[in-house]
């Protein structure tokens, strides 16, 4: 849906690179994560895309079109700064953003009440949002954001600041969203709180793309063939027998439960056999990298 | 456009909706004659009465001193001077003895020598200088009737020259004072409330763009519409916010006015006729005549054109500045090193306008009122003198351009300025984002 393509954007004349040679692709109806630390290029890259700042080279297009005025109002964005006008009220408030976008006021009022349905806050729109608490205006904010129904959505740091039962009805929401086939950017440097929702992401570090793809496909290209395993009614022997030939770390022992980790590069299914005689299989994984880890790893290995 | 339409409703409404709007608007009238009455009580409340008596020992001064509201004189008997002034210590219903001596050989010298004012308490400044000027009057009186000039000859001399002006370019229109009188005052109050106005609501328009920063509400709106149009919006909005402002203020003045006159008259009316009264009503009569004579003589088609384009070219010139102001910083106190720029050269404005009121087509009054940074107010408080054509139109046309040229500039500095969180633009930086 959305083509990023040899993006560059420097700050300060050139001096400060906010993005060197930048280029994603957001398939449709999917939630596409950009993660990376603070500073690394993701709001630059979205405030090109919101049309906000320009690009110094580089060109976006949009379901094949050439990135232009005309797709703002199928945008919907909520930044990582975000505020409302304290002394509007919220229906107010709504509209004003609604019709910025090209509503029509009815349209605009239609579809709000639509929101507040559905999130139960209808009885909020005559109150001025200073008299709302934080996580009340959190709601707004992603009300705002959705309200003009956008082909694209765009959540710059999109939980930070929301407690737990705001942030997983948001999540509900935004995978809602996406199985009506809106197509979601996500931006966050706190890639743990995404990375289930995520079916793509694209990993910056320092005004560069690392690596991007499926997430499937990311952490296994970054597994590396680690098993953790838990026994129980351990024979000593056969445990001597199983540690000269596999390597093995990470041994605890607790409540007369054994658990280590072990490195293997062939098949798994040998271990298994070969555990088989060491002692009761309580549990046996293969130990996936969190998107943390593969952000280190690619970080390390890249440079 | 419809992005600044929207943008400009949004400011009016809530700007015109916050109740310290509401009760400044309706209150500021009251409060201002509040405000004259309470400084009329102070002036009157100092107002001193004081009682002197007098001991004339020359005979010159009977009937001569006299006395009114504010100094009465009291004739006493030359005997007993001594006990008069034992007896003045302490005593509250008398301020003072004037002592005036014998004038021997027509000596005024001797006799300024030998007087004196005995006081028991300070006397005011404004008593002291009215008792020396009624005495210096009657010795001058005194000293013409020794050279025996009569009264009417002496009439005579005091009669001032008046030199009556008549100006060419204006059909030999004669140029009277009270007419000059009218002219400055018209000129200062157009000037002021250009000023105030400019002021006032520029810092509002500051306000308000440092409110969508620091609400972090102003992203969200320029990934809708473009920074410029936001600047505009709001610039815009501020100006129907002043102008509700005004138009209440007048419609208010104005039925204030109905009433108040009505109940004048009618107060005159049941006056039983005072001859001295009537007299007074005359002369008042007379000099409002005058007055709306010489009003009606000025241009008024032209000064309200030039007031209006210089009033809002200069309005959207400093405002765009104070936007531009309001965008670069992050808090209401960083604002004041920056809004010293835009206070100045207004100020310069103003206060070299009133020097030009002596001499509205010098060089000085010429160059105020071309220059654009101060042209908003030294053009309108010169053009109820009457201001050649070209200049007018070359003015206009600089501050047009230089009113274009600023909102650009502005718009560069806010479009960069109002993404900046958390740090203060040094002018370095701004210089920076507008050749940027």
């Amino acid at each position: 849906m959305l083509k990023a393509e040899h993006i560059i954007k420097t700050y300060n004349a050139g001096k400060k690179v906010a993005l060197d040679d930048f280029s994603i692709h957001v398939p449709k109806a999917s939630v596409y994560g950009l993660l990376g630390p603070n500073g690394a290029g993701k709001t630059s890259f979205i405030r090109i895309i919101n049309q906000i700042t320009q690009a110094d080279s580089g060109e976006i297009t949009i379901n094949g079109q050439k990135l232009n005025p005309s797709h703002i109002k199928d945008i919907g964005y909520m930044p990582e700064e975000r505020g409302l006008y304290k002394n509007m009220t919220v229906g107010d408030q709504l509209l004003y953003f609604g019709e910025l976008k090209g509503m029509s006021k009815n349209d605009a009022l239609t579809e709000a009440k639509k929101w507040f349905d559905k999130l139960h806050i209808d009885q909020w729109w005559k109150k001025k949002l200073s008299e709302l608490s934080k996580g009340m205006a959190q709601k707004i904010q992603f009300v705002v954001t959705v309200l003009h129904r956008p082909h694209l959505l765009i959540l710059d740091e999109p939980f930070s600041g929301f407690d737990p039962v705001n942030a997983n009805l948001i999540k509900d929401q935004i995978i809602e969203l996406k199985n009506n086939g809106t197509t979601i950017i996500l931006s966050t440097h706190r890639m743990e709180s995404v990375e289930e929702m995520c079916d793509y992401v694209a990993l910056i570090d320092n005004s560069k793309k690392i690596i991007d793809g499926r997430v499937f496909d990311v952490r296994e290209k970054f597994k590396k063939n680690i098993f953790g395993i838990t026994l129980s009614e351990i024979d000593e022997n056969n445990f001597a027998n199983f540690k000269s030939k596999y390597e093995i770390f990470n041994l605890s022992t607790a409540n007369n439960l054994v658990s280590f980790d072990v490195k293997n590069d062939t098949n798994q299914n040998n271990i298994i056999s070969d555990l088989i005689h060491v002692g009761k299989v309580r549990s046996f994984d293969e130990k996936i990298p969190s998107m943390n880890e593969v952000f280190i790893n690619a970080v390390s290995n890249n440079s | 456009m419809n992005h600044i339409f929207l943008i400009t409703k949004r400011e009016f409404l809530t700007q015109v909706k916050k109740k310290s709007f509401i009760i400044l608007t309706l209150l500021a009238p009251v409060m201002l004659i509040a405000f004259g009455a309470v400084v009329g009580l102070m002036f009157k409340a100092n107002e001193s009465h004081s009682v002197i008596e007098v001991v004339d020992k020359s005979g010159l001064f009977k009937n001569q001193l006299k006395s009114d509201d504010q100094l009465k004189y009291v004739f006493v008997s030359t005997a007993d001077e001594k006990s008069k002034i034992n007896n003045l210590k302490g005593n509250e219903s008398l301020d003072g003895i004037l002592i005036l001596p014998e004038l021997k050989n027509q000596n005024f010298a001797e006799l300024q020598r030998n007087s004196r004012l005995v006081i028991n308490s300070k006397i005011g400044f404004d008593t002291k200088k009215k008792i020396i000027a009624d005495i210096n009057d009657v010795i001058k009186k005194e000293k013409i009737k020794q050279l025996g000039i009569a009264e009417t000859q002496l009439n005579d001399l005091d009669k001032g020259f008046t030199l009556k002006t008549i100006n060419v370019s204006e059909n030999n229109k004669e140029d009277s004072d009270l007419g000059f009188g009218v002219k400055s005052g018209l000129s200062i109050l157009l000037m002021y409330v250009t000023f105030m106005f400019i002021i006032i609501y520029g810092v509002r328009v500051m306000r308000s763009v440092l409110e969508e920063k620091n609400n972090r509400v102003v992203e969200i709106i320029i990934s809708s519409v473009k920074p410029f149009e936001l600047m505009m919006g709001k610039i815009l909005g501020v100006t129907l916010v002043a102008l509700t402002q005004f138009l209440v203020w007048i419609t208010m003045s104005v039925i204030g006015a109905l009433v108040l006159n009505t109940g004048f008259s009618s107060i005159q009316k049941n006056i039983p006729g005072g001859n001295e009264e009537l007299a007074d009503k005359l002369d008042v009569a007379q000099i409002a005549t005058q007055i709306s004579h010489s009003l009606l003589e000025l241009n008024f088609p032209l000064i309200i054109f030039v007031f209006i384009v210089f009033f809002l070219l200069g309005y959207i010139f400093y405002s765009s500045i104070y936007a531009a102001i309001g965008s670069a910083v992050d808090n209401e106190t960083e604002t004041q090193q920056f809004t010293l720029f835009a206070i100045l050269p207004l100020m310069l404005g103003m206060y070299g306008s009133f020097s030009l009121m002596n001499n509205p087509d010098g060089p000085l009054g010429f160059w105020l009122s071309i220059i654009p940074f101060t042209s908003p107010v030294a053009m309108i408080a010169r053009i109820p003198f009457g201001v050649p054509a070209w200049q007018i139109a070359l003015s206009i046309g600089l501050l047009l351009g230089t009113t274009i040229f600023m909102i650009f500039v502005a718009g560069k500095i806010y479009r960069v300025g109002i993404l900046m969180y958390g740090n203060k633009a040094t002018l370095k930086e701004i210089w920076k984002w507008i050749r940027g």
